[in-house]
C-alpha cells in the first residue's frame, strides 16, 4: 500500500475539492419540485415559502391562455394533474416556448407572489414526445 | 412481411445465447471447437440487419399498425425522416444499438482470427452477453414490432424538433461511440479472466478506443449543434439530464485515453485503467437507457414501463459486481511496476488529469440523478439546475486546462529545475502577457480572463512542441519546415494528433468563456424599422426588418420574416427567422436565423408576430468558437482513421506474445 500513497493522497485531495464544490453548489441551486396542491399547502403555512424559487409541474387549463405578442406577456392558469380543484394563475414574460399549448403538461419555475399569481422565470413544456412518442395516447 | 423482423430478433437472441455459453465454456475448458462455434455465432448480426431492414421498410410502407411506426411517422413525413425513423425513438434505437455492436463484434472476431487467441473466447463471450442483453430488452420490454389493437389511418408524425439534420446524425454518431467502447471493455474482461494483465489488452484495442472517443465527441458536438439551431434559446448546453448522460462516458473515456499512456510507459495504474474502461462501458449503457427512457423526469411518470428499468438496472448491477469481483480476484497481478516519484512529474500531471475527469463525472452523475434520489429516499423531489453544474465544473475545467499545458512538456519521473526553466519560461510569459493585456483591455470577468490566459499558455506549449519537432526534422532530414511539419505529424500521429485535439479543446473552452460577453436584446420592429447591436469584438450590426411571408409546404405552414443585415455599415445580406406550424401535431416550432463569422454568431429568434405585423426578435451576438473545435476534431479523425484502417500499421505494432 505504501507504493500507492501518492495516488491516495491525490485522490483524497481531488475528492475533497469536488465534494466541497458539490456541497456549496447544491446549497446554491437546489430547487424544490412540487405539484400545485403541495405548493398551495406550503405557501398557506408559510407565505414566504417560495421566495427562494420552486418548480411546479402541472397542466395548462384549456381556454386560459392569453399571450400578448407585443409585450410578450403570457398568462395562463395551471391545474394540478391529479387534483382539478387546485388551480392558480401564472404570469411569464418572454417568447412563447415552442411546444407550449393548452392542455399540455408544463414545468414552471419561479415564485408565488403575494397576489396569488405565480411569477414564472421559466416555462418548460414537458415534451415526453421528444424521447417517447407517448405510446399511451394509443394504448388508453 | 415485415413481421419477419420480429422472427429475426428471436433467432438472433437464441444464437447469441448459445454463443455466449459456448464461448465461456470453451474458454474455460480450452475446447477449440466450442470457441470457434461461438465466434461463428457473430452471424447473429444478420438477424439484426434483417430486423432493422424490416423496421425501415415498415416506416416506408406506412404500416401504422405498428405502435412504433405510428408514434414516429405519418404519411406526410419526408422519405429521409422515415428512413431515419429507425433511431427516432427508444424502441428502434435499441435495435440499432444492438446492430452496431454486432457489426463491431464481427469486425473484432475477423481481425483476431489468428491473433490474441487466448483472449478471444472471453472477448467473444463478453460481446455476445451484451448483444444478448440488448436483445432481451428489445424482445421482452421494448418490441419495435408491437402491434396496435387497430391500424390507424395515419401516424402521429415526428416531433418537429427532431426534424433537423443534426438530430438525425446525432444519435447514430453517439451510438457508434457507445458501442465501440464495448470492444476495449471486452478485452479488459478477457485480460482479467485470463490473468494476462500486461499492456496487451490496451495496445490491441487502442484503435477502437480512439474510434469510440472520436464518435462520442462528434456525437456530443452534433447534439450541441442541434440544440443551438433548433431549440431556439441561444445556447448549446443546458445541463439537461439527456446531455449529461452522454457526457458521463466521455469524461471517463477521456481519462482512460490518457491513463493508458502511463501504464504503457511506466507500468502504473493497472487497476485504475481497468476501472476506467469498465466504468466507461457501464456509463455508456446507463446513458443509452437514460436518454431514451425519460426516467429522469420522474420515477412516477416512468412507472408505466418499469420492466425495462429493472432489466437495465439488473444488468448494470450485475456488470458492476462481476467486474468488481474480477478486479478483486486478480488484485495480486495488478501491482504497479513502479511508483510516482515526485509531484512534479508527468505521471503526477496525468494522474491529476484523471482524478479531475473522474471527479467531474461523479459530480455530473450526482446532479443528474439527484431528483430521483431525493424523490426515492426523501419523498421530496429536489432538482439542481445549471448553476450547480457550472459551479462544480468550471473550476475543474480550468484546472484541466492548466494540466493540458503542463502534462505534455513536464519531464517523466521527476522534473529537474532545469527542465522546468527550459520548458516553461516562454509559455508562462505568454500566459502572463496575454492575461495582463486582456485585463488592461477591459476583460474583467474572472473565469473568462483565466480561461483566455490559460488558453494562451496551452497554445504556446503546443506551438513550441510543433516548432521543436519540425526544426529537428528539418535539421536531420534536410526537409523544408512545411514538409517537416507534415511528416512530423504523420510519423507520430499519437502525439501530434493529441496536440491538435488539445488545440480544439482550448478553442472550445474560449468559446464557453466568451459567453460571459454575449450581447442580447429583445426588440419589436415595424416593417422598415431597424435596430443596432454591438458585438463583443466591437462590430456593430444593424438590422432592418423588411417583410414577412407565408409559405405552405407539404406538412407545415411557414411564417418567414426577413431582415437586412449590415455589419459595420457594410451590407451583409439577408437573415431570415421562421415560425413553423406543423399540421399533424398542431405544434409551433421556431427556426432561428444565424449569421456565422469565424469568431462570432448573430443569432435571431422570431419571438412573436402580432396582427399589426410588428415582429419581435430576440437578438444575440455570441462569441462562438465551437466551429473551430469541430475542425480540429475532424482533422484528428482523419489522422486516427488512417491508423485504424491501415493494415500495415496494424502489423507493425502488433506485439509479439510474451511468455
Amino acid at each position: 500500500m505504501k507504493k500507492q500513497r501518492k495516488f491516495l493522497v491525490g485522490g483524497g485531495t481531488v475528492a475533497a475539492l469536488v465534494g466541497y464544490l458539490m456541497f456549496t453548489g447544491m446549497k446554491d441551486s437546489m430547487v424544490y419540485y412540487h405539484t400545485p396542491t403541495e405548493l398551495i399547502a406550503k405557501t398557506t403555512q408559510d407565505p414566504t415559502y417560495s421566495d427562494v424559487g420552486v418548480k411546479v409541474g402541472g397542466r395548462v387549463v384549456p381556454g386560459s391562455v392569453h399571450f400578448d405578442q407585443r409585450s410578450l406577456d403570457l398568462r395562463f392558469t395551471i391545474v394540478d394533474i391529479e387534483n382539478a380543484q387546485t388551480q392558480f394563475p401564472v404570469h411569464y414574460n418572454g417568447p412563447l416556448p415552442d411546444t407550449f399549448q393548452e392542455g399540455r403538461d408544463v414545468v414552471i419555475e419561479g415564485k408565488m407572489a403575494a397576489t396569488g399569481t405565480f411569477e414564472a422565470s421559466t416555462v418548460l413544456t414537458k415534451c415526453g414526445s421528444r424521447y417517447e412518442a407517448g405510446a399511451e395516447a394509443y394504448e388508453s | 412481411m415485415t413481421q419477419i423482423g420480429e422472427v429475426a430478433l428471436w433467432v438472433a437472441l437464441a444464437i447469441s445465447i448459445w454463443g455466449m455459453g459456448s464461448a465461456f465454456v470453451g474458454g474455460y475448458t480450452r475446447r477449440g471447437d466450442l470457441v470457434l462455434s461461438a465466434e461463428r455465432t457473430i452471424i447473429a448480426v444478420f438477424g439484426l440487419l434483417v430486423s432493422c431492414g424490416a423496421i425501415i421498410a415498415s416506416f416506408l410502407r406506412n404500416e401504422y399498425v405498428y405502435q412504433y411506426v405510428a408514434g414516429y411517422s405519418n404519411r406526410e413525413l419526408s422519405l429521409f425522416y422515415k428512413t431515419t425513423g429507425l433511431w427516432a425513438g427508444q424502441t428502434g434505437s435499441l435495435v440499432f444499438w444492438a446492430l452496431l455492436l454486432a457489426l463491431f463484434s464481427a469486425i473484432t472476431v475477423v481481425q483476431n482470427r489468428t491473433r490474441n487467441r487466448e483472449f478471444m473466447p472471453y472477448v467473444t463471450g463478453t460481446l455476445l452477453t451484451v448483444i444478448a442483453f440488448f436483445l432481451v430488452v428489445i424482445v421482452f420490454a421494448s418490441n419495435p414490432f408491437k402491434l396496435l389493437p387497430f391500424a390507424p389511418a395515419d401516424g402521429r408524425g415526428l416531433n418537429p424538433q427532431l426534424q433537423n439534420y443534426w438530430m438525425t446524425i446525432h444519435p447514430p454518431t453517439l451510438y457508434l461511440g457507445f458501442t465501440a467502447f464495448t470492444i476495449p471493455f471486452s478485452f479488459a474482461i478477457a485480460a482479467l479472466m485470463t490473468g494476462r494483465l500486461d499492456t496487451r489488452w490496451i495496445t490491441t484495442t487502442r484503435r477502437w478506443t480512439l474510434l469510440a472517443w472520436f464518435f462520442l465527441t462528434c456525437g456530443i458536438i452534433f447534439g450541441m449543434m442541434w440544440a443551438y439551431v433548433e431549440l431556439g434559446w441561444g445556447g448549446y448546453w443546458f445541463w439537461d439530464p439527456v446531455e449529461n448522460a452522454s457526457l458521463l462516458p466521455w469524461l471517463t473515456g477521456t481519462a482512460f485515453l490518457h491513463s493508458v499512456m502511463i501504464q504503457e510507459k511506466r507500468g502504473m495504474l493497472k487497476a485504475w485503467n481497468l476501472f476506467l474502461i469498465i466504468g466507461t462501458f457501464l456509463l455508456s449503457i446507463f446513458a443509452t437507457f437514460l436518454t431514451r427512457s425519460g426516467l429522469i423526469e420522474s420515477v412516477h411518470s416512468f412507472a408505466q414501463n418499469l420492466t425495462i428499468a429493472w432489466i437495465f438496472l439488473g444488468f448494470l448491477s450485475a456488470g458492476t459486481l462481476v467486474s468488481a469481483g474480477l478486479l478483486w480476484w486478480r488484485r495480486d497481478r495488478l501491482q504497479p511496476e513502479s511508483q510516482i516519484e515526485s509531484w512534479i512529474s508527468r505521471e503526477a500531471a496525468f494522474l491529476g488529469n484523471n482524478l479531475l475527469f473522474v471527479g467531474a463525472m461523479f459530480a455530473v452523475l450526482w446532479g443528474t440523478i439527484f431528483p430521483l434520489i431525493s424523490e426515492g429516499f426523501l419523498g421530496q423531489k429536489i432538482t439542481v439546475g445549471p448553476p450547480f453544474f457550472n459551479r462544480v465544473n468550471i473550476p475543474i475545467g480550468l484546472m484541466l486546462l492548466a494540466l493540458l499545458g503542463i502534462g505534455p512538456i513536464i519531464a517523466w519521473r521527476k522534473a529537474s529545475s532545469r527542465n522546468l526553466v527550459r520548458n516553461f519560461t516562454v509559455p508562462v510569459l505568454v500566459c502572463l502577457v496575454i492575461g495582463l493585456s486582456m485585463w488592461v483591455g477591459g476583460v474583467r470577468h474572472p473565469q473568462a480572463l483565466l480561461t483566455f490566459a490559460l488558453g494562451a499558455f496551452v497554445m504556446a506549449t503546443i506551438t513550441i512542441e510543433f516548432y521543436k519537432g519540425a526544426r529537428a526534422r528539418a535539421g536531420i532530414e534536410g526537409e523544408g519546415y512545411a514538409k517537416a511539419l507534415v511528416s512530423l505529424v504523420d510519423r507520430n500521429r499519437r502525439r501530434y494528433g493529441g496536440y491538435i485535439v488539445h488545440v480544439g479543446l482550448v478553442l472550445t473552452f474560449m468559446g464557453f468563456a466568451g459567453q460571459a460577453y454575449d450581447a442580447e436584446e429583445t426588440v419589436v420592429l415595424q416593417p422598415g424599422e431597424s435596430m443596432e447591436i454591438s458585438s463583443p469584438f466591437g462590430h456593430t450590426y444593424r438590422l432592418t426588418y423588411q417583410d414577412m411571408s407565408w409559405y405552405t409546404a407539404k406538412n407545415m405552414t411557414k411564417l418567414i420574416s426577413s431582415l437586412r443585415v449590415e455589419k459595420d455599415g457594410r451590407p451583409a445580406g439577408l437573415l431570415t427567422a421562421e415560425q413553423r406550424a406543423y399540421k399533424q401535431r398542431e405544434e409551433m416550432s421556431s427556426e432561428v436565423g444565424i449569421k456565422h463569422a469565424w469568431n462570432e454568431d448573430l443569432y435571431l429568434i422570431l419571438a412573436g408576430v402580432d396582427p399589426l405585423t410588428a415582429i419581435r426578435y430576440q437578438i444575440i451576438v455570441m462569441f462562438m468558437l465551437l466551429s473551430a473545435a469541430t475542425v480540429a476534431a475532424t482533422t484528428t479523425s482523419s489522422l486516427a482513421q488512417r491508423a485504424v484502417f491501415d493494415p500495415g500499421a496494424h502489423r507493425l505494432r502488433d506485439h509479439p506474445t510474451p511468455t
